[in-house]
């Protein structure tokens, strides 16, 4: 199961994500950041990963998709609340370095 | 053009003559018969689409009538009425029982019936409609089905035969498709300075995309090792080659390799994939150390700019090497639980010596780690023993 929510924090927009990041969700996943994306077109978009027990390769991608869309509209995309198992993805793919990465989603907010 | 063809099966002709008039009113074709028997024989020259039938009738009466067209192939889908003196709800129910679509009480008023033969009308030409969407989808799943199978056999050609030999190894793999095709792929070829080559590679997502891209992912390679170069050169080129043909979310993880076995050295480049396992001496089989290879880095496609690192590592006479695609230990239980690479140690960790067995031994003992939850992501397994 895969829960998905977003707000808006002045002109940030929080997408947090519960659950098992996959192929069978990615749809779902993308079309709600894509919405948020086009529609709030945010100086700082944060997706908090606090509640993601797993991600696979489709999940990575969608994350590589959605910091291009951000890229393309001059905004910035923050990670945060990375699990030990999501992180040790991270790790192993490099992504560590290629996404700004935050402890905490205050800090990812901050660190605009 | 009538609206449809009804049958009206009636001993009175009244009966007969009142539905008859009505029904033609109406629009409908009618077909007129004074019991089953009768109904059977018009029945033999048009097919009527809704068949309203009296229950007590000489010769062959509604309920056997009803039987014998609901127990026919030709006939079970031509919507039945029984018009039944006998009221109240047992009769009915025992109509129904019969095979029945609907049950009319005598006396019965015209309008009533006609209401019923619209209504029925209706859901004859909902059942028609679906049936044709059924024929339409099936006709179309059996295309897909078989070009999926073309495809499945084309992808299985594109991998190396198994068992295969090139300079200074033997390899043999096992290659589990999640939906028959998948987006795995590996392969080994000659290099330009005497070498072997290979990778190892998973592109994101399933399916029909995936493969065509793991397609791309093999051509590239090959065509890096034609040029000559290293690992990190063949990276670096086939990173740029994916991020510029493929949309931002599609990449391949990946392991890129080069053999020189005059020196025993393996150079290579961990590109998000797995690290494979090297287990010294593991082509003699038995009770064994198997590590995981150091290294990590980007996936290939994600953006044209990054960076990517080669290492290196001895690859002795003897020893054994075993390549994997993430499927293998990503499986989680019931009890939310992995092998991870862990246990994927462990299960390395005593191996027969013989490579097939050894690639057996290892496939059965994940199942078995993971029953009663199968593979959901394609699984590819490569056993490479050094000689």
């Amino acid at each position: 199961m895969l829960n998905i929510q977003t707000r808006q924090e002045g002109n940030s927009s929080v997408v947090t994500i519960q659950g098992k990041v996959n192929f069978e969700v990615t749809a779902q996943l993308r079309d709600v950041i894509r919405d948020t994306v086009t529609t709030q077109q945010p100086k700082l978009l944060v997706i908090n990963l606090e509640g993601v027990n797993f991600i696979d390769s489709s999940g990575l991608g969608l994350l590589v998709a959605a910091r291009n869309s951000v890229d393309k509209n001059n905004g910035k995309l923050h990670l945060c609340g990375l699990p030990p198992q999501v992180k040790k993805t991270f790790d192993q793919t490099n992504l560590t370095n290629y996404f700004s990465i935050f402890a905490t989603e205050q800090d990812a907010l901050r660190g605009a | 053009m009538a609206k449809g063809v009804v049958l009206v099966v009636d001993d009175e002709a009244q009966i007969r003559d009142i539905l008859g008039f009505y029904l033609k009113r109406a629009d409908y074709q009618v077909l007129l018969a004074e019991n089953g028997r009768q109904a059977l024989e018009a029945m033999a020259k048009v097919k009527p689409d809704l068949i309203l039938s009296d229950l007590r009738m000489p010769e062959l009466a509604g309920d056997e009538f009803c039987q014998i067209v609901k127990g026919n192939p030709e006939t079970r889908d031509i919507y039945f009425v029984l018009v039944s003196a006998l009221d109240g709800t047992a009769s009915k129910i025992g109509g129904l029982n019969l095979g029945a679509d609907d049950m009319i009480s005598k006396p019965f008023h015209a309008q009533e019936v006609m209401a019923k033969v619209e209504s029925a009308f209706r859901l004859i030409a909902m059942q028609k409609e679906i049936k044709r969407q059924n024929l339409e989808l099936t006709s179309f799943q059996e295309r897909m089905t078989t070009e999926l199978a073309l495809a499945a056999r084309l992808q299985m050609g594109l991998l190396p035969r198994s068992p295969g030999q090139a300079a200074g190894i033997r390899y043999t793999h096992r290659y589990l498709p999640a939906e028959g095709i998948g987006g795995d792929i590996y392969t080994i070829l000659p290099a330009p300075d005497g070498g072997t080559a290979l990778m190892i590679a998973d592109v994101s997502g399933h399916g029909v995309t995936a493969a065509l891209i793991s397609a791309m992912v093999k051509t590239f390679f090959e065509a890096q090792v034609r040029l000559g170069g290293d690992p990190l050169a063949w990276a670096r080129a086939m990173n740029q080659d994916l991020a510029r043909n493929t949309l931002p979310e599609q990449f391949a993880t990946a392991f890129l390799a080069h053999l020189d076995p005059a020196t025993s050295v393996m150079r290579y480049v961990v590109a998000g994939h797995d690290a494979p396992m090297h287990i010294a001496q593991g082509s003699s089989g038995g009770f064994m150390k198997p590590e995981l290879l150091p290294g990590k880095g980007f996936m290939l496609g994600i953006d044209e700019d990054l960076m990517f690192q080669e290492q290196s590592c001895p690859f002795e006479v003897g020893d054994r090497m075993i390549l994997f695609t993430d499927g293998l230990v990503e499986v989680e239980r019931e009890d939310r639980a992995f092998l991870g690479h862990d246990g994927l140690l462990r299960v390395c960790s005593e191996l027969p010596g013989d490579a097939e067995q050894a690639v057996d031994c290892i496939v059965g003992k994940v199942q078995a780690f993971n029953a009663p939850s199968a593979f959901v992501d394609d699984v590819t397994l490569v056993v490479l023993d050094r000689q």
